[in-house]
């Protein structure tokens, strides 16, 4: 029972009211601003809602938008923390489908830059679990209420965030020293790990 | 005639270099046919340069690179007991030898309870898998060494009540008394009895072996080699690979000596009586080992549980109704 | 259990253990198993924390990551022309489906028209990778179990149609093909009955493994009813393709939102009923048999006419943001692109069918036997690259 794009908006909008910021259509897509206080409860009315039913949990990621081009912007350096309509910071991005209705609703959470926090949906969709840890570690957001808030794909020790516009690939920047030892002796007199 | 007269010391010499020979002979041979049917079946090729003729020379070549291998005992094994365990697992497969006739003056020690000694030593083995895993301070080891020790305990029954249920139908312990009491058409008869208990034997010899569909303790795709994870060079051939070999070429030729055979001609027809005894032998044996080697390479292996069930639940009471009616037969039968 | 032995019972040993067992308590332990990073059953770099306790797993802890190569920042330095053999290798079974949804990204936010020719041809070949795809894994599967001669079969299937697709780009595995607007160029003479023999050869032959596996009592035991995965938890986790499928969840892309020029060819989407690790296995291989028809069709109706649609010499991307998303072999593979007007993507999130599928193998893995996580793994159809990116 396919829900054309435009009735997906309405539907959305008579269901969620004000507690969206912004609701458009992106390229057949439905788009929502959310704050983060009421991201948790979007979500499960998006999920639980008969008449939405977003039952399933695409991707939850983040946009460093520090240096992004807004309308009538001239270049900005990464992570001013100076935005336009609080879009500028850190914005955590959770897709979510409708498998029986096939509509898609695009979900942007913009948070402050300084200190992104951002309330954890991984009771909502348990598969958010993994998908947080990696904007955890990548943009440095903190996900209050996550059952397990450690690092995915990085070392517990690395420093800084990668996926942070000011972070700078070091094949093409700079060069940071080896962190172990350089040579066998040297390792087995570190004591041999 | 050339009269030869050796004392028993010499006598003694004379057997153990035959055992020594023959079976790492058999085991080479038998490891280049292994790889020969597996790739065939896989529609490849197998060893080709190994020796030039179609790498004949594959396994030997093998054994030499092993005995180049450095020979590494984890730090925190158990030395004596991880030495030892190849040894107790490789030895009894060679003593299995001793009694196999394959011919009827062939045999290198005749003895009167051949089978039931065939039978002790072939258990003995399981301790040396127990003792590799513990030894090898693995936690991979350790599991393969508790599954292979379950499954061999288990695996034991059928054979032996399989090789009972022979011995009561032949009279007697004897191997060269169970070959002469048994007459064309070998396991037809009695009908379907002897099937049965063939295809029990046949059963139970493969997870006595830890062959597939029963090789759970040596599950490659999971704990590597089990609990032979952490041997190399020497060690590793004689306690994995030459004992898997002789060991299934051991219970080949036991299959044939219980039941097609040994070294009679496949049927009682007179001018077929020309050919040696030792080349029918070869013959029957050659073809076990090729079934044992198919049914190898075609199934997916059972889980521990199943493989557990099946032992207990169905081979087991299947094995002592057939000694019941073995029993009836001696009996009552023709 | 106690012990009515009175020697045994006045024995006075100082070892914990002994004592133990003298006061009728036996005592087990758990274990805490690594199956990784280095090990044969789990398709390259992945670690599996296991406690376990006895044969029973109590809980399984993927840890990932060991192949992170950090795509998601490498693609913001680079040409979007460059970043087409940068995220084949993702997914590296299904390389030129990797290559898809960037090409049909860059065309939605460029607006630009792809000719038919390219839009069919796309579409075999993307097939064609999926046939490999799935070989693979059906050799995979089955070799964990013990089953090791259907890897060679299915290698000897492989062969000829990874022949097909190098005579058209040069590669076996990672192909570098597709270019936003349509083709890198078009296909040689006698392709199409190259690759329509190559298919029907596999097509000849599934039902042989057919045979071979699914009606083997022993793989039967060994598959169904092992690791079950709900419909409901496969959803809140976001598992897709096969995996999905085989719980019952009938979401496929290529009928859903037909992309290239998928509602013109006819197809069935296959599922499973119970999700256990034989549902998967039995849409995987019934998955072939519906790309070979698609690469038929797709073959057969093949238009003249040029394989490129009309692209600036310089590719920008207007300022803009969408999601595109494809059904790689192994799920859905997503595309986030946001740009800012510009050579370079502001940024891409590259969404990973294998990453959604490994978050949902601890709810699966709890309280299994050991044996069986080896099924489940296997059946579970992960590629590490897509899972680390």
């Amino acid at each position: 029972m396919r829900l054309e794009a435009a009735d997906a908006l309405d539907r959305v909008k008579g269901a969620l009211g004000d507690r969206v910021t912004d609701a458009s259509l992106n390229h057949g897509q439905v788009d929502l601003t959310v704050e983060p206080d009421r991201f948790v409860e979007v979500v499960t009315i998006l999920r639980d809602d008969i008449a939405l039913g977003c039952r399933f949990f695409t991707f939850l990621s983040a946009v460093d938008r520090s240096t992004y081009k807004f309308d009538g912007d001239e270049h900005r350096e990464a992570g001013s923390a100076g935005s336009q309509n609080g879009k500028g910071g850190i914005e955590v991005l959770v897709h979510l489908y409708s498998p029986d209705m096939i509509w898609h609703v695009n979900l942007h959470v913009p948070l402050d830059f300084e200190s992104p926090v951002c309330p954890s949906i991984t009771g909502v969709f348990k598969g958010a679990e993994w998908h947080e840890r990696e904007a955890a570690e990548m943009f440095g957001i903190h996900f209050t209420d996550h059952p397990n808030l450690t690092t995915l794909y990085l070392s517990e020790d690395f420093e800084g965030h990668p996926m942070l516009k000011s972070f700078k690939l070091p094949a093409r920047s700079y060069v940071k020293a080896w962190p172990g030892a350089k040579d066998p002796d040297e390792a087995a007199a570190a004591g041999g790990r | 005639m050339i009269e030869i007269t050796l004392t028993a010391w010499q006598m003694l010499v004379v057997k153990l270099l035959i055992i020594l020979i023959i079976v790492p002979v058999g085991a080479l041979v038998g490891g280049y046919v292994l790889h020969k049917e597996m790739a065939h079946m896989q529609h490849r090729l197998g060893p080709m340069y190994a020796g030039g003729w179609h790498g004949w020379a594959q396994t030997l070549a093998d054994g030499i690179k092993f005995a180049y291998k450095e020979d590494i005992i984890p730090a925190s094994a158990d030395k004596r007991v991880f030495s030892l365990a190849p040894a107790v697992i490789f030895v009894p497969v060679l003593l299995l030898y001793l009694v196999i006739p394959i011919d009827r003056n062939l045999i290198v020690e005749d003895l009167d309870v051949g089978l039931f000694f065939l039978l002790a030593i072939g258990s003995v083995g399981s301790i040396g898998v127990l003792m590799a895993g513990w030894s090898s301070a693995n936690k991979y080891a350790l599991i393969g060494a508790l599954r292979s020790a379950g499954q061999l305990i288990a695996y034991e029954l059928p054979i032996v009540f399989s090789a009972a249920a022979i011995a009561m139908l032949a009279g007697t312990l004897s191997l060269v008394g169970i070959v002469e009491a048994q007459d064309w058409p070998f396991i037809l008869w009695p009908p379907g009895l002897g099937l049965a208990l063939f295809l029990l034997f046949l059963v139970g010899a493969m997870a006595e072996m830890a062959l597939p569909p029963f090789d759970m303790p040596v599950a490659e795709s999971e704990l590597i080699t089990g609990p032979f994870t952490e041997y190399t060079g020497m060690r590793f051939i004689f306690g994995f690979f030459f004992a898997e070999t002789a060991h299934m070429i051991a219970f080949a030729a036991i299959g044939t000596t219980l039941f097609l055979g040994g070294y009679k001609p496949i049927v009682p027809w007179g001018p077929l009586d020309v050919i040696p005894g030792v080349l029918w032998f070869f013959v029957k044996t050659s073809f076990m080992v090729f079934l044992l080697l198919w049914i190898r390479f075609s199934f997916p292996r059972l889980r521990e549980d199943q493989l557990q069930k099946f032992a207990w639940k169905v081979l087991i009471p299947l094995s002592l109704v057939l000694i019941l009616v073995t029993g009836a037969w001696v009996l009552y039968g023709p | 259990m106690t012990i009515k032995d009175p020697e045994l019972q006045n024995l006075q040993d100082s070892s914990a253990f002994a004592t133990e067992v003298s006061e009728g308590r036996l005592v087990t332990e758990q274990m805490l198993l690594n199956v990784g990073p280095q090990h044969p059953a789990t398709h390259g770099v992945f670690r599996l924390l296991a406690t376990i306790d006895g044969e029973r797993i109590v809980r399984a802890e993927p840890i990932v990551g060991y192949m992170h190569r950090g795509y998601e920042k490498l693609v913001e330095q680079r040409d979007y022309r460059q970043i087409t053999n940068l995220i084949s290798r993702m997914d590296w079974l299904s390389g030129i489906n990797n290559e898809l949804p960037l090409a049909l990204a860059l065309e939605e936010l460029m607006e630009i028209e792809v000719p038919p020719r390219a839009q069919y041809l796309r579409v075999a070949l993307a097939e064609m990778n999926r046939i490999l795809n799935h070989l693979m894994f059906f050799q995979s599967f089955s070799a964990e179990l013990g089953a090791i001669t259907p890897t060679f079969y299915a290698f000897r299937e492989r062969e000829d149609i990874q022949y097909a697709m190098e005579t058209v780009t040069g590669g076996r595995m990672h192909f570098g093909f597709f270019r936003p607007g349509g083709l890198k160029e078009d296909v040689p003479r006698g392709f199409t009955a190259m690759a329509l023999a190559a298919v029907r050869k596999v097509i000849k032959r599934l039902p042989d493994y057919e045979d071979l596996l699914t009606g083997n009592e022993i793989f039967k035991q060994r598959t169904i009813d092992i690791g079950v995965l709900d419909k409901e938890v496969a959803y809140s986790y976001g598992v897709s393709g096969p995996i999905g499928r085989g719980s019952s969840i009938d979401m496929d892309v290529r009928r859903d939102e037909p992309y290239l020029v998928y509602d013109e060819f006819d197809f069935d989407v296959c599922r499973g009923t119970h999700g256990d690790c034989f549902d998967r296995f039995w849409v995987l291989l019934h998955e072939v048999i519906e790309s070979a028809k698609i690469v038929e069709q797709a073959l057969a109706g093949l238009p003249p006419g040029p394989i490129m649609g009309k692209v600036p010499r310089v590719v920008e991307a207007p300022k803009g943001e969408v999601y595109i998303r494809t059904e790689n072999p192994l799920g859905e593979l997503g595309l986030y692109l946001v740009s800012d007007g510009g050579k370079r993507p502001y940024r891409i999130k590259i969404r990973t069918p294998s990453f959604s599928n490994v978050s949902a193998l601890p709810h699966v893995l709890e309280n299994t036997l050991v044996a069986d996580m080896i099924a489940i793994l296997g059946s579970f159809f992960f590629v590490l690259g897509d899972v680390d990116r």
